[in-house]
């Protein structure tokens, strides 16, 4: 009855993943050595080294990143797959074979392929169409806030607090599961796959610079090989810490289920909450606990500008500096944007309220015109994916 | 043909559902199966004549999961 019990000691999947980081990790070492300093897609550079620098942005700054922002998809994909091979041992219970392990590497991998496909095909897209795909920052944090309730309600589901939530689980038509049955026999490919193309609708930050670089190159062509070559380097970070993740929590049985739960509800929650930034809501986690807990030199920082009229702000790779801002009210200024070598998501640079958006240079200074303000009201900034914040508090001097 | 409902409160996500429509494959006289992991259930049509109610919940106990006519 139970005639497959004996899986193959390596996946081969794995092998072929680690295959790919290795080369990822020469190709990255390699480059680096001769190019420490500059990572900038530069419009003279040539095809070449220009998918060389996307990629190795990939690696770098862009794995993580995306990490951060798509994880939850990632993490949902997984969980379906967890909850099929739970089901599966729970079904198979009392033979004693508790080393029944979960097969993570194979939807990771969909799910990294897939991933891998839609933005290639973004990218052909974006070389071809042109600007026509940019979501605004409010329809992206609207996103954000659909992804984070759906995420968090699917942990409720999973934690079994009340059937409702079992509407959070998509049942595909039946249609649909029928062709899988007889295609997959069984194995949920198509979950997956369906999420890593999703991923396309939140981009990081640094996966929306190199959009916006595909978009220049008016070229359906090189789009597409700009997107593959910067996807396919944010795949082995994303492999690593997933697989890892996922083959920790294994070992850990029948506990999984709710680690998992736990894992999806709180990227539920930093979605939603990088939905709330993104809105310029002052009652994000982040914006809240900045504004209770502020560092006492910043509460203490006096409404004095550098200059007359205008105020600064240091956009940096870790976020905007300082993260309170005291600026005179009931005047208008000129807050300037200042990127040195920024390559985070942070120079994706959005003003919710004042409708202000913008993908600041690498290295530079950026005027925004900020119209006067009442005394004790505060404006929120962000990146455009939420991530990072700040605000400017308006006082009277 | 008849057709029954059973529930199956042990489905814990929709590829439960899918695994159980998988019967439709595997045992004679079924002509279609739509397993529900809302209501936690699934109905059933099939041949009377070929097909038990215990058969069914036999079949559904192999994939895993526990049937109980509703």
């Amino acid at each position: 009855m139970s005639q497959k019990q004996n899986k193959p000691s390596v996946d081969p999947v794995i092998i072929v993943m680690i295959g790919v980081v290795f080369l990822a990790v020469s190709i990255a070492m390699i480059v680096f050595q001769s190019n420490a300093n500059s990572v900038n897609i530069a419009a003279d550079s040539g095809l070449l080294s220009q998918l060389t620098v996307a990629f190795i942005t990939g690696l770098t700054t862009g794995g993580l990143s995306c990490l951060a922002v798509q994880g939850g998809l990632l993490a949902s994909s997984l969980a379906y797959q967890i909850e099929q091979d739970y089901a599966g041992q729970v079904g198979r219970k009392k033979t004693k074979q508790t080393a029944v392990r979960t097969n993570s590497a194979l939807p990771i991998s969909l799910f990294l392929v897939s991933k891998l496909v839609a933005y290639t095909l973004l990218g052909a897209l974006l070389g071809w169409v042109g600007s026509y795909l940019t979501f605004s920052p409010m329809t992206r944090a609207m996103l954000l806030l659909a992804i984070g309730i759906f995420m968090v309600g699917n942990a409720l589901r999973m934690f079994n607090v009340h059937p409702i939530f079992r509407y959070f689980s998509i049942e595909p038509p039946k249609f649909i599961t029928r062709y899988i049955r007889k295609t997959a026999k069984g194995t949920d490919t198509a979950t997956p796959l369906f999420l890593g193309l999703l991923t396309v609708f939140i981009p990081c930050g640094v996966t929306q610079a190199m959009m916006a670089t595909a978009l220049g190159t008016g070229s359906a062509l090189i789009g597409a090989a700009l997107m593959f070559a910067f996807t396919l380097g944010t795949s082995p970070v994303f492999f690593i810490v997933a697989y890892l993740t996922t083959e920790l929590g294994a070992k850990l049985e029948k506990f999984f289920m709710r680690f998992v739960a736990v894992v999806v509800l709180v990227l539920g929650i930093y979605t939603v909450d990088s939905g709330l930034n993104l809105m310029g809501s002052p009652f994000s986690l982040q914006n809240m606990t900045r504004t209770w807990f502020a560092p006492q030199a910043e509460v203490a920082a006096p409404a004095v500008p550098a200059k007359d009229g205008e105020i600064v702000l240091n956009v940096q790779n870790n976020g905007y500096s300082p993260g309170i801002l005291r600026a005179p009210a009931g005047k208008d200024l000129t807050l300037n944007l200042v990127t040195n070598n920024t390559y985070s998501c942070a120079r994706d640079f959005v003003i919710p309220d004042l409708n202000f958006y913008q993908l600041l240079p690498d290295t530079g200074t950026v005027q925004v015109s900020i119209p006067a303000q009442e005394a004790g009201s505060t404006l929120f900034f962000t990146c455009s994916m939420g991530m990072y914040t700040g605000q400017i508090v308006f006082e009277n001097q | 043909m008849i057709k029954k409902t059973f529930k199956i409160p042990d489905m814990s996500c929709t590829n439960c559902a899918m695994k159980i429509e998988s019967l439709e494959d595997d045992l004679d006289g079924v002509k279609e199966i739509n397993a529900s992991y809302h209501k936690l259930e699934m109905a059933i049509e099939y041949d009377e004549s070929k097909l038990t109610d215990d058969e069914i919940v036999a079949a559904v106990k192999r994939k895993g999961y526990t049937a109980i006519p509703a």
